[in-house]
């Protein structure tokens, strides 16, 4: 599913006179209609796309209207290239100022996917100003926000571009109550290391597995047990989705299982029933009976397809080796399971994402390690994978060990000597190097290893850490947590330090007389670069305990193997 | 009180008129108005008059004087006429002085006398002359019509929109017509004209020949007409000394009067009131003034000075040399009041006030009259509304100051409109003050606007007045304050005597940060006078760097709009300075300026890595980062590339840039590549199939698979392929052609890098529980139960178990007990386990 179904779908757009839809890529649109309709993400290739279109008409002598509405914003690079390709003139452009996508009851999305790579990789700061007009809508809409956290550098500069619009247009948001008392804005590079976990609750389980699209899954005939795959929306109104969502793998067999006893009792009280009863049953109950039923076996179906599939891939060798990468034990053994993960060709992307587990847990990969998994993933999947790991290197994904801490040293030695913009410079072009994940040590600060006696109870979690097993605690979630107990960052210089955000964490607070209890109890988180369902998971846990309400806003909803795919490269 | 009403005259039995000072005029005219081309702007506006015109023959060689002054007589302009021969003067709805040449050409002055533009009414104008021109007001704006010598007509319904229209011919027209004018009806010009007896209608297509209802006979000739202020009503003035008064559709007549004067009026104008019911227009020769209406008698007034008549919204005001005046009708409002022996609730209160300054008790009675009728608050309203129609403070005191009494006496008394009135006649005394002259009635206040008001203000350069005004009304400072501030900065940016410094920082201390002005636009206005280094230094202040980029760019400072744009956070911004630089600098100075900005360089490359790919390599190589060379290389051999030779031609690049970089890592795997990719070619062409762009696990895959065993194992060899990756390549592949006779000799090669569990694992996987039996008994003792269970031996893999003694591994058989048939191992491993603990 689309963004454009969320809003409208095919018949909707029929009903307009639409003719038919086509996919926006490299190949010609066969279509006998006077208008074709571009909506487009402003990127250049897109833009490409259509110049060859247009000229591939004009070519043929054929005249048509061309229309390009580009969404959430025009960019005047994009307008470059259809004047450079000479098809300026033959197209009108427009504007569709559209970022926010509600998905869920909590659950905002800007569906910018290409948000992740876009900033972390290229370093291209295009969307920090749609991330900044968006909030700056949703403070139009719901009043000021009284307090505002952040971390990471992205988070910093959308903040203060946010800011800016806000003076800029002042008047409106002032005087206005606070609807909602906290923002909290996250950078994805804060965190690596969760949203690269294999997911075990459910909702991140089926993301992981079938691929949730814009809150919708296709599941294919394996799951629906018919010829037919089935599309379903997965969210709050999907009653028996909504309460195992959530939960650990571990309960939800079970817990459908009991769903499935009390349907079936409470379709079998019409055994006794009168024939008035019978009406009242049929007209009322039934409806809502047969729906329960029918999205029941869906899961249920589900269920036993991710089981299936997860047993085949010894699922539980993999836990086992994420929870000790995790924790920081056996890395021998880790690495020689990546090693024969890889020489197996179970899968190139989940390779390479347990070779960024263990590169981010472990500061980066001793030299010889580095090297020959390199090698060994070469040889494996294909030698152009040589960019991504120039690419995951870039990004800090997966890195060599620098030997001792001479970087670092250089570093703060050269931003002694000259100005601070140099120093910058310099430090973004070591960044990749210098830039220390110390997760073990935050790991440490924070508790996020949380010690067990005895077995972890997944049916009544204690902590935020059941979103893995009770193995941790997402990263992430547990600064959110600790930021939002001290109502700032006092206290957390040292973990600050550990993440490389120093400089980058930030705290405004405005005085509170005017927002209600009410609105302090809620929350905006802002993923820049996507969170994952189990993030969003531990977070309403975390709700839940402390009497909070998250709403969650994120670029795109994530997971592991989304961030893979961003950083591959694969051939043209 | 006695002589309030003195200077009232009435007109028939129904109303009254009057007519009182506005100013004394101290200007010091040298000539004669009479003289004088004049034109005055209305509502209040100022007075053009240009001196010594070219019919009067004498003393050629002098050249005119063009003078503008206020209402009250103040020197606004003065400057030497240095054109051709103007015919008309008038003004603009936004008191532009429009002086039409008689050459057609019509030029356009500020208030200030600051020359505007000019422009031309067209060929046939300017060949036939300009006989006569009258500006007029539609509701588009200003428009001009005229009068050529070849007696046609050509107007502009708008000057600022100009699109001429040239008036179709009046048949058999001769001479000029004895008097014309311009009317407005339905959104569309006319020109109106007398000839002789008959009066012709033109509009656009046509020429039509009209004739006003109800005209006495005899008329031979119309001297005179005039339009009201609304184009509603039309007068003519004809020879035998008869007024007509009607519509101006001519279809109706309201009145008509004989004054018995034959000779050509001065000067006539309509002097009405909106929503009047009286009709009157105001007729001037030399020395004399009448109001006719309808009523047998007229008001006359004897002029003992040169006098000019300009009409408004609701009167007529009338200056001469010495003095100003208006004369309208009076308001029912205050007629209610002021008429003699008045019984109106509004006079009641009035006095009932006074007797209560005087503290008598007639008061009282008064106040009781009028409550008792009920009309307390009908009398509040009058007292209000009548003091909006004095010009006198002190009677528009008494007046509210009895509206307040009364309003004392009721209990909900809406205060908006007392408090209404006080705010409204403090603005308009205070610009009606002398110095700055602009006499506004209430009403043409309330038809002005506020805002036109200031904007007129504004013209005038009074902007602490209008300031004030701003924040005694407290009107929003976008609207207010800030606008005027914002034409004060772009007044202030002209002078330019002052240094750049002082003006900017004078303009920034007045401006600071108030909302809604922009520096940009103050800075554009710089810009525009030629001051770019006080453009710059103004952009300085403009917070939002979006606004600074596009001026900087248009005066050519790039540099500088990168940074703004760069400060801004908005890519596309600095994008845009990105090709704008592109296109100004040459290819070295654009990427030197890049190099300084990181932001912008990484911009740069992402559109070039889709749109100028030789650009990247340039980039690339000007900052040495071979790294980014290389992978560029690696990108290029993948991309449309065919040929084998470009392709390893292109890594051959990449692996040299690798070597540069230091990467020898990167640099190996490209030669590995490379060696790799001419293989695959080799292989391709000796063995057939495909080979190309498989990994070279895949390839060795491919060749096991084709049965191709000894190359495998050369080319393993070669690229030093691991044992253990070569043992499970070698596993899956024979078990996938099932090839288990082959299998198990490789085997038994030597002893498995890997354990046999994989064995075990690979042949159920292809449900060959008989060849995975086989490898299971080769499974070392810590994988012996796993592989024992994988080929479903329970019972075996219980035994062992036990015999481990590891409490982990019998769970793990345990879970694998299912149903009757395993009940017996499920037992024994109970039993072991008690056993277990029991020790």
């Amino acid at each position: 599913m689309s963004p454009l179904d969320r809003i409208a779908n095919v018949s909707i757009l029929k009903q307009h006179e639409v003719d038919k839809l086509y996919k926006v890529e490299n190949k010609p649109a066969v279509s006998s209609s006077e208008q074709l309709c571009f909506l487009v993400r402003p990127r250049i290739k897109n833009m490409r796309y259509v110049a060859s279109l247009v000229n591939a008409d004009k070519l043929a002598g054929r005249t048509r209207k061309y229309k390009v509405i580009f969404s959430p914003q025009k960019f005047h690079a994009c307008e470059m290239v259809l004047e450079e390709e000479g098809v300026y003139g033959d197209v009108s452009c427009d504007e569709w100022a559209f970022s926010l996508l509600p998905l869920d009851v909590d659950l905002l999305s800007m569906e910018l996917p290409e948000f992740f790579r876009d900033y972390f990789l290229e370093g291209d700061q295009r969307w920090i100003n749609t991330v900044a007009q968006a909030l700056h809508l949703l403070s139009t809409l719901y009043g000021p926000f009284p307090n505002c956290y952040g971390i990471g550098r992205c988070a910093k500069m959308s903040y203060e571009l946010w800011r800016t619009l806000e003076e800029e247009e002042d008047g409106e948001t002032k005087g206005r109550r606070p609807e909602i008392g906290h923002i909290f804005l996250l950078d994805r590079d804060v965190d690596f290391v969760t949203a690269l976990c294999s997911q075990v609750v459910y909702e991140g389980l089926v993301d992981d597995t079938f691929r949730i699209k814009c809150g919708s899954v296709d599941f294919g005939p394996e799951v629906t047990s018919s010829d037919r795959s089935l599309k379903v929306l997965l969210n709050a109104e999907d009653k028996v989705f909504n309460e195992i969502r959530n939960e650990h793998f571990s309960n939800v067999f079970g817990f459908l299982s009991q769903k499935a006893r009390n349907l079936q009792a409470q379709y079998d009280r019409r055994r006794g029933m009168d024939i008035k009863q019978m009406k009242n049953f049929v007209s009322q109950e039934l409806k809502g009976l047969k729906q329960e039923h029918r999205l029941l076996s869906v899961h249920i179906g589900a269920c036993e397809s991710i089981m299936k599939k997860k047993t085949k891939q010894d699922f539980q060798e993999l836990i086992k080796t994420e929870h000790a990468l995790l924790e920081g034990f056996n890395i021998r053994e880790s690495t020689s399971y990546i090693e024969e993960h890889i020489d197996r060709q179970v899968s190139p992307i989940e390779s390479l994402r347990l070779m960024c587990l263990l590169s981010i847990t472990e500061n980066g990969l001793i030299p010889k390690d580095y090297r020959s998994l390199k090698t060994q993933y070469l040889q494996s999947y294909g030698p152009e994978h040589l960019l991504t790991f120039s690419n995951l290197r870039r990004a800090g994904l997966l890195t060599e060990q620098a030997p001792g801490d001479t970087l670092t040293a250089v570093e703060s030695k050269v931003s002694k000597l000259v100005t601070d913009k140099a120093a910058g410079k310099i430090t973004d072009a070591f960044s990749s190097l210098a830039k220390r994940s110390n997760f073990r040590a935050i790991s440490k600060k924070l508790n996020l290893i949380p010690r067990v006696d005895g077995e972890y109870d997944l049916k009544v979690p204690r902590d935020m850490a059941y979103v893995f097993s009770g193995a941790y605690v997402p990263l992430s979630c547990r600064v959110i947590e600790q930021v939002l107990e001290r109502r700032s960052w006092q206290g957390l210089d040292e973990v600050l330090r550990l993440l490389n955000c120093s400089e980058l964490a930030f705290t405004d607070m405005t005085k509170e007389d005017k927002a209600s209890s009410e609105s302090l109890r809620l929350i905006l988180v802002v993923f820049l670069g996507g969170c994952t369902f189990s993030e969003i998971s531990a977070l309403r846990f975390l709700g839940r305990e402390k009497g909070y309400r998250f709403i969650f806003l994120t670029t795109a909803v994530t997971n592991s193997a989304r961030l893979m795919e961003a950083m591959s490269e694969v051939k043209a | 009180m006695d002589c309030y009403t003195a200077n009232w005259n009435p007109l028939g039995d129904s109303a009254f008129y009057r007519k009182y000072e506005l100013y004394s005029m101290d200007w010091d005219l040298k000539e004669e108005l009479r003289d004088c081309l004049v034109a005055a702007a209305p509502y209040g506006g100022p007075i053009a008059l240009l001196r010594n015109p070219w019919r009067k023959e004498k003393a050629a060689s002098v050249r005119p004087v063009l003078e503008i002054y206020s209402a009250s007589g103040l020197p606004l302009a003065s400057l030497l006429w240095k054109s051709g021969p103007v015919v008309s003067l008038g003004w603009s709805a936004e008191e532009e002085l429009l002086c039409v040449q008689e050459d057609g050409g019509v030029l356009v002055y500020g208030l200030h006398g600051d020359f505007r533009r000019h422009f031309s009414m067209g060929n046939e104008v300017l060949q036939n002359r300009v006989l006569d021109a009258r500006i007029f007001h539609t509701e588009f704006g200003s428009g001009v019509a005229i009068l050529t010598g070849a007696h046609r007509f050509t107007l502009s319904a708008n000057v600022s929109d100009l699109k001429l229209r040239r008036m179709p011919e009046v048949p058999g027209l001769q001479g000029a017509p004895t008097c014309w004018t311009a009317l407005c009806q339905d959104r569309v010009a006319h020109i109106l004209l007398a000839v002789g007896p008959d009066l012709y209608l033109l509009d656009q297509s046509a020429c039509s020949a009209v004739t006003p209802f109800g005209l006495a006979p005899g008329v031979s000739s119309f001297l005179q007409m005039a339009v009201s202020f609304t184009y509603r009503h039309l007068a003519l003035f004809t020879d035998t000394g008869y007024i007509w008064m009607g519509t101006a559709s001519l279809k109706e007549k309201l009145c008509e009067f004989n004054c018995n004067i034959r000779a050509p009026p001065k000067q006539m104008v309509w002097c009405s009131r909106p929503r009047s019911k009286e009709r009157a227009v105001v007729v001037a020769w030399e020395r004399r003034l009448m109001v006719v209406g309808d009523a047998p008698e007229s008001i006359q007034f004897v002029l003992d000075e040169d006098s000019y008549l300009v009409p408004e919204l609701d009167g007529v005001r009338i200056f001469s040399r010495s003095t100003h005046e208006f004369l309208h009708e009076v308001p029912v409002a205050s007629e209610e009041i002021f008429k003699i022996a008045s019984m109106a609730p509004g006079a009641l209160l009035l006095e009932a006030q006074k007797e209560y300054e005087k503290e008598s008790q007639k008061a009282d009675e008064y106040l009781r009259e009028i409550q008792e009728l009920g009309q307390l608050t009908q009398a509040v309203q009058q007292c209000i509304e009548a003091a909006g129609h004095e010009h006198r403070p002190d009677m528009q005191k008494s007046l509210l100051r009895a509206a307040s009494f009364g309003k004392c006496f009721l209990d909900r008394f809406p205060p908006d409109s007392f408090v209404r009135m006080c705010q409204d006649l403090r603005v308009l005394n205070a610009i009606r003050d002398y110095h700055i002259g602009i006499p506004l009635t209430y009403s043409q206040y309330k038809q002005l606007t506020i805002q036109v008001l200031l904007d007129r203000l504004v013209l005038r350069r009074l902007y602490p007045l209008a300031i004030q005004i701003c924040e005694y009304l407290r009107l929003p400072e976008v609207q207010g304050v800030s606008r005027i501030l914002a034409h004060w900065a772009c007044y202030k940016v002209q002078q330019k005597d002052v240094s750049d410094e002082d003006v900017a920082r004078a303009i920034n201390q007045k401006l600071g940060d108030t909302p809604g002005v922009s520096y940009s636009d103050i800075a554009a206005r710089a810009y525009g006078c030629g001051r770019t280094e006080l453009a710059i230094k103004l952009l300085e202040y403009e917070p939002r760097s979006g606004e600074q980029v596009p001026l900087l760019l248009k005066m050519k400072r790039s540099k500088l709009a990168l940074s703004k744009a760069i400060e801004s956070g908005d890519t596309d911004l600095v994008f845009t300075v990105l090709l704008h630089l592109k296109n100004e600098l040459n290819r070295g100075d654009f990427f030197m300026t890049l190099r300084n900005q990181p932001m912008a360089l990484s911009l740069y490359r992402q559109f070039c890595k889709h749109q100028e790919l030789e650009t990247l390599k340039d980039l690339y190589n000007q900052d040495d980062n071979h790294q980014e060379l290389g992978s560029f290389h690696i990108r290029a051999s993948y991309a449309a590339e065919e040929r084998i030779e470009g392709r390893v031609a292109a890594l051959q690049t990449a692996a040299d840039a690798f070597y540069k970089a230091k990467n020898e890592f990167a640099a190996k795997a490209t030669e590995d590549q490379m060696r790799l990719l001419r293989l695959q070619r080799r292989l391709e062409d000796e063995l057939g199939g495909r080979f190309l762009d498989l990994s070279l696990h895949d390839t060795v895959t491919t060749l096991i698979l084709g049965g191709h065993n000894k190359r495998a194992e050369q080319l393993a060899r070669d690229f030093r392929i691991p044992d253990k990756r070569l043992w499970w390549l070698k596993l899956t592949a024979l078990a996938d052609l099932e090839d288990w006779e082959e299998l198990e000799k490789f085997s038994k090669s030597k002893k498995s890098p890997i354990g046999y569990l994989p064995f075990v694992e690979i042949c159920m996987k292809q449900h060959n529980k008989y060849e995975a039996k086989k490898y299971a008994s080769r499974v070392g003792p810590e994988q012996k139960v796993k592989a024992l269970l994988l080929v479903g031996d329970v019972a075996q893999a219980a035994d062992v178990a036990i015999e481990h003694r590891n409490e982990a591994e019998l769970s793990l058989v345990l879970s694998h007990c299912t149903g009757a048939t395993d009940g017996a191992t499920a037992d024994k491993i109970q039993r072991a386990r008690a056993q277990a603990q029991k020790k």
